[in-house]
């Protein structure tokens, strides 16, 4: 069934347009947010639609990033959809309501615009930020291109409102790179999304704290009880891999886009080698492999889409029988040789049939990943799938860092 | 003289109307100001309400240790940093989803004047529907007596202790109501438990207050584990603490203050010292330093009170 052909526009907008819109289509009860570089012109969207009519919710305009996951963990118990947008250091001052959010099964869902949290001033790309929060116990999703943040979120209310589920959902997608990108996005009608969200209602209800009931939130735990909460968040988070699977499926059925559910494949079934990536990268690694494969170079391209929980399952089906895989990280793993991506994924390396790996740390701190980069990564790992001597972890655009190893 | 004290006495029990949702035994410390009040307020305001709290003294019989709370009211248990931001989320969604309610943001002195200030004054700035109370017993006397922004002048606690070099507090206490009165909104009180038909009064008006916005209720709750106190002896430290201003009973409509309490001779701050352990070690010349505050500070509550008298707040600022 395609009902958005007649319905649904095309409009040139950016990444945070689209964040705003498709939190509008969603219908939320409750948003609540801080203003912060690059996710502020969200929020400012959201206040424009609330401000017009546009938008039927309540919009808490908090006092800090803090208040506004606290506000929304609070509404989402008391039964209520709900809306947060943030960034890394706004990230890191909500850390303990994201936390207590995921521990409390809330199902909130938040866009985090991805920005580098070490330095004060570092207003700067690069996603630190999420690989720095990545065990809250948030299921994390990235987005490569506008339209798939627009999507994403969408999907999200799907997947963190599930009865089988109940978890908070987080969307990424990388500051300045895609926040202030502007790009055709397909906006979908809002009796499409109404549509696809309508599976949600005929699901039992999940518990709400309504006044006059004898219910509770936030009870302490310590020993068996504990433990059993934190087992059932695993296996939540598990299913929420084939679920995510199965509502991308779906997705496709109503508005024509399929993105693969935890993971995009790009020409990766025939391939010796293939990058693994997340996010904006993706783009330019996808066209430097067109060029590639031209030349007769078979390489291919698997972007993660889910990055909590960990999609290993479908890691080890894409990526087993390479010859070797280029992991591309843009963030820090301290006392690891390698991204945390890259340092993750070794750990199935017994798994990968043979399959060699190696660590490749671009993009941080703004520096774009260019199609010279990207040329460089598939080379480094070509040589290694001939065998060839490959550092196992090179700072691409910053060879200083592969020369000199002890500098202070 | 008897017949007059037995009709007080029926006054303030006309005020509980509602059962207390609490089991008979809680684990508080005996003297416990806190659970006095905690009984107190659902009588008061009904088993209905929702009562959030935080990591706390409260927290073992409001929250539950493992898998059951202490009572049969429905809680949200949370953070410090993010009490009244909570409150603010659940009052939100019910609005939108037309849910009759009444919130009681239940906190120590520690999350309502030191690490969740910052929520607190936000909800107060937006005039968010719900009442916060802040039980205060002037330190975090859950991980084991600390000192707080409210822990007054002179005061020990195990992080003022009494050494060579300092003796105890060497700071004066923030004055927590009157900030919150100074933010205009519907209604800020202060009250204690001695005088419970005052508190009572007070909760009555708060529930009907939020109906217009934003409640706080400052309440004078002593701790004698902590302070060094008999636990016989908590109400008299409460009424002492009113009988000599160290703690003054007013309450602000829209910011303008008015007493509910007016103490005509006010005994000397060591009346209320001399209960406790606490202040010990204070010299005559360090309780003239604290008595020198607890004068400055209902001096400056009486001039606040003249002057809102005098100054008009527009009618569109107070709804």
């Amino acid at each position: 069934m395609n009902t958005t052909a007649i319905s649904s526009n095309i409009q040139v907008i950016t990444g945070n347009a689209a964040a705003a819109i498709a939190a509008k289509l969603a219908r939320p009860d409750v948003v609540a947010a801080y203003p912060i570089t690059p996710q502020t012109e969200v929020i400012e969207q959201i206040s424009s639609f609330h401000a017009s009519g546009d938008m039927d919710c309540e919009l808490i305009t908090v006092e800090g990033e803090n208040s506004a996951m606290n506000a929304v963990m609070a509404a989402s118990l008391a039964g209520g959809r709900v809306f947060t947008a943030s960034s890394s250091w706004g990230l890191v001052f909500m850390y303990d309501a994201v936390l207590a959010t995921a521990g409390a099964r809330a199902p909130v869902v938040m866009v985090n615009v991805n920005r580098e949290t070490p330095g004060i001033i570092a207003v700067s790309s690069g996603q630190q930020d999420m690989i720095s929060t990545r065990d809250a116990g948030w299921i994390f999703l990235i987005a490569e291109n506008c339209q798939e943040i627009m999507d994403l979120v969408l999907q999200s209310y799907r997947l963190a409102e599930d009865y089988d589920i109940q978890l908070p959902v987080m969307v990424h997608y990388d500051g300045f790179f895609l926040s202030y990108l502007s790009e055709g996005v397909e906006i979908p009608a809002q009796e499409t999304v109404d549509q696809f969200l309508s599976v949600l209602e005929s699901q039992p209800k999940r518990t709400m704290l309504r006044p006059g009931e004898k219910l509770g939130v936030g009870t302490h735990g310590i020993l068996g009880g504990y433990m059993e909460l934190r087992h059932k968040h695993v296996t939540a988070m598990e299913r929420s891999k084939a679920k995510f699977d199965a509502i991308d499926q779906e997705f496709a059925d109503i508005f024509s886009r399929s993105y693969g559910g935890q993971l995009e494949e790009y020409l990766t079934e025939d391939a010796d080698m293939v990058l693994v990536g997340s996010g904006s990268m993706c783009g330019t690694i996808k066209s430097v492999i067109d060029e590639q494969r031209e030349k007769g170079i078979r390489i291919g391209l698997v972007k993660i889409r889910m990055y909590r929980p960990f999609p290993h399952q479908a890691l080890v089906k894409a990526l087993k029988g390479k010859k070797a895989i280029g992991v591309v990280d843009r963030s820090l793993a301290f006392g690891f040789d390698g991204g945390p991506i890259y340092t993750e994924l070794k750990a199935f390396e017994t798994k990968l049939g043979g399959a060699k790996l190696v660590s490749f740390i671009d993009g941080i701190a703004n520096t774009d990943i260019t199609k010279t980069n990207v040329k460089q990564m598939i080379q480094m790992t070509a040589d290694l799938a001939d065998g060839k001597d490959v550092p196992e972890v090179t700072w691409v655009s910053y060879p200083k860092a592969n020369k000199d190893k002890g500098e202070k | 003289m008897a017949e007059k004290n037995k009709a007080r006495l029926t006054k303030v029990l006309d005020y509980l109307k509602y059962d207390d949702p609490f089991s008979k035994g809680v684990s508080f410390c005996p003297g416990c100001g806190l659970e006095l009040l905690l009984r107190f307020i659902p009588r008061v305001l009904g088993n209905d309400i929702i009562i959030t709290g935080t990591p706390s003294c409260s927290a073992p019989v409001l929250l539950g240790q493992n898998k059951q709370s202490w009572h049969t009211l429905s809680y949200f248990g949370t953070l410090m940093t993010g009490a009244a931001a909570n409150a603010t989320g659940l009052v939100r969604y019910y609005k939108k989803a037309g849910i009759d309610n009444t919130v009681v943001c239940f906190n120590g002195d520690g999350t309502a004047n030191d690490i969740g200030f910052g929520n607190l004054s936000g909800a107060a700035e937006r005039n968010e529907p719900f009442i916060y109370i802040c039980y205060d017993n002037e330190g975090y006397m859950n991980t084991g007596i600390q000192k707080s922004g409210t822990t007054p002048y002179g005061a020990t606690t195990t992080t003022t202790p009494y050494g060579t070099v300092h003796k105890g507090k060497n700071l004066r206490r923030m004055n927590l109501g009157v900030k919150m009165a100074m933010n205009k909104i519907p209604y800020t009180a202060t009250a204690t438990l001695s005088d419970l038909e005052d508190l009572a009064k007070k909760l009555l008006k708060a529930k009907k207050a939020k109906e217009r916005g934003f409640c706080f209720l400052h309440v004078f709750a002593p701790c004698p584990t902590g302070w060094g106190a008999n636990p016989a002896d908590t109400i008299e430290i409460c009424r002492q603490a009113v009988k000599t201003n160290y703690f003054p009973l007013w309450e602000a409509e829209n910011g303008k203050i008015r007493m509910t309490k007016t103490v005509k001779k006010p005994k000397p701050v060591s009346n209320y010292t001399k209960l406790m352990k606490k202040f010990n070690h204070m010299t005559e010349a360090d309780l003239e330093i604290l008595q020198e505050d607890v004068e400055y500070e209902t001096c400056l509550l009486g001039g606040l009170s003249v002057l809102e008298a005098e100054c008009q707040l527009p009618v569109s600022a107070q709804d």
